[in-house]
């Protein structure tokens, strides 16, 4: 009974914490450009990301490390410092982003402009960071998050056409706007296969004292959690391709995304719209300066836990009240937090391989696994979807940047 | 070295890239026009505050004025600029009216300048597949 109210927890918080304002901006503009066309970007990056939370659990369940810790046992410090610079470059822009979107979601309620609330959320994230404890993050904020499978009822009284969607999950060459075509897809993938969600699921297994016998648990959390969020995800794009698309609607601002739910839910649509972003963006900008300073804490080796009381893990806090603070710099002098969105997630993306090759490398380690370690499928899988990210990456990004 | 021949494709491909064509500017106009239209359509039901639906009409508004702006510095071949100017002008301008109404809360006169959009709307779609046709 105690493993099954594990397991439904487990699912219920990865479904309320999937969604943040990457993946559903990068979602909705899909849809509202391309349609269902981009679908099978949503696809690639669901299956991608079961795969590595199943891994990222399975090896802090069996090695008793963290990610961070055994990459730097395992390649040396000169190594974990690439790594180290490239993601925590990459997290905190999309910190930048998810605070952002709090702000967005409470201007488009208040009227009052999103960098006048980037002092106040910045401090409402830290003071939850500070008082609050592990389960609290990943539990609480996640529960709140449930209010975003109103994109599911959304999308399904729309009523779409469940055939042509169901031809978006497979690849095809646009005709037209192929850079932004690639550019939207690299995004999707970036938003979708968050190497932050991979530190910090892996922190999170140690700080709730998993062993082997979590790994059934874990199998059953990654591949549920993760294909119900990807729903979630596929139900974005096809809300916005059917109310957005309409009316020509291309997402260059939150204010037009806003207009996604008001079609299928018109009394409530802008509302929950509103508040789903708040919630999202709240659960991933906690996750997020968690992860931050879990790479740093457990980089260098310092006393590190969100259940300590700061005084007993002050460098590890130190970090995250550091990087909320400098993250609320460029949203106070009115940085617009989508632009950020969109090149963080590309971004995300291009630096995939850095995050993920030597994670492979640690799952194929007999030393922390043992006969728990990689099999072929995993790592084919895992690889091959990496190599479509960074190809598509390398080449879209450019384009779109020097393409306006 | 399969890395550095996509990076060198990539900057080759990159170099070649022109800023928006007259037809991009001309459908980002469009999509603005079309996020007026549901901002209206959606304010006439009175679902959403009135600051949110005034601010993204004048959002709306600004943005259509500097990329027709953009447009007109160089205007698509074989087309009527003046005509072109003077729609995007009248868009531009319906479009702030509509702002001013919700704080007016007068929702007839709103639903009459909504109207008169729509018919803007489809008048530029025209013309943006003009020019795209023309490509």
């Amino acid at each position: 009974m105690k493993k099954f109210m594990q397991i439904a927890l487990g699912i219920v918080t990865s479904v309320g914490g999937f969604l943040e304002i990457g993946s559903v901006t990068t979602a909705a503009q899909a849809g509202a450009t391309f349609g269902y066309k981009l679908l099978w970007a949503v696809l690639l990056g669901t299956i991608c990301l079961i795969f590595l939370v199943e891994m990222s659990g399975r090896f802090s369940a069996v090695s008793k490390h963290t990610i961070v810790d055994a990459t730097r046992e395992r390649f040396g410090f000169p190594f974990f410092a690439i790594v180290l610079v490239g993601m925590v470059l990459v997290a905190f822009m999309v910190l930048v982003a998810e605070l952002g979107g709090i702000g967005l979601s409470l201007q488009i309620l208040t009227g009052l402009g999103f960098p006048w609330w980037a002092v106040p959320v910045s401090f409402v994230v830290w003071l939850l960071m500070w008082k609050g404890t592990f389960d609290l993050i990943e539990n609480g904020v996640s529960l709140l998050g449930l209010v975003t499978i109103c994109f599911v009822v959304a999308a399904v009284k729309l009523h779409p056409d469940w055939h042509a969607a169901a031809g978006g999950l497979l690849p095809s060459l646009e005709g037209d706007q192929k850079a932004k075509y690639g550019f939207i897809a690299v995004s999707i993938l970036g938003a979708s296969i968050s190497p932050y969600l991979m530190y910090f699921y892996s922190s999170g297994a140690i700080e709730d004292k998993w062993d082997v016998s979590y790994i059934p648990i874990n199998r059953v959390i990654a591949v549920f959690g993760m294909s119900f969020g990807g729903f979630l995800s596929m139900a974005v794009l096809i809300t916005a391709a059917l109310a957005l698309k309409p009316y020509g609607i291309d997402i260059e601002k939150f204010e037009q995304a806003a207009l996604l739910m008001t079609t299928a839910l018109p009394k409530w649509g802008f509302f929950l719209f509103a508040v789903s972003m708040l919630f999202a963006c709240l659960g991933a900008a906690l996750e997020i300066s968690l992860a931050i300073s879990y790479f740093f804490a457990q980089g260098f080796g310092w006393n590190w836990s969100e259940n300590l009381t700061p005084s007993k893990d002050s460098r590890f806090c130190l970090t995250y009240t550091i990087i909320i603070l400098i993250a609320a710099v460029p949203l106070v002098f009115g940085i617009d937090p989508i632009k950020v969105t969109m090149i963080s997630m590309a971004l995300t993306a291009a630096t995939l391989p850095l995050a993920i090759v030597p994670f492979l490398f640690l799952m194929n380690d007999p030393i922390y696994l043992g006969e728990h370690r990689n099999g072929w499928i995993s790592n084919s899988v895992v690889a091959i979807i990496i190599l479509i990210s960074f190809v598509l990456a390398v080449i879209s990004i450019p384009l779109q940047i020097i393409g306006g | 070295m399969r890395v550095k021949r996509l990076l060198v494709l990539s900057l080759i491909l990159a170099a070649a890239c022109k800023p928006p064509t007259p037809a991009e500017q001309l459908d980002s106009i469009l999509s603005w026009l079309g996020t007026a239209e549901m901002v209206g359509n959606v304010w006439l039901r009175h679902t959403t505050p009135d600051k949110y639906s005034r601010q993204t009409l004048e959002l709306s508004s600004s943005t259509v004025g500097q990329i027709s702006k953009d447009l007109l510095k160089s205007p698509p071949a074989g087309i009527d600029t003046a005509a072109l100017d003077s729609a995007l002008t009248k868009s531009r301008a319906m479009i702030t009216k509509m702002a001013t109404l919700i704080t007016a809360k007068n929702s007839p006169e709103f639903a009459r300048q909504l109207d008169s959009l729509r018919a803007d709307q489809k008048a530029l779609k025209r013309l943006s597949d003009t020019i795209e046709s023309k490509q």
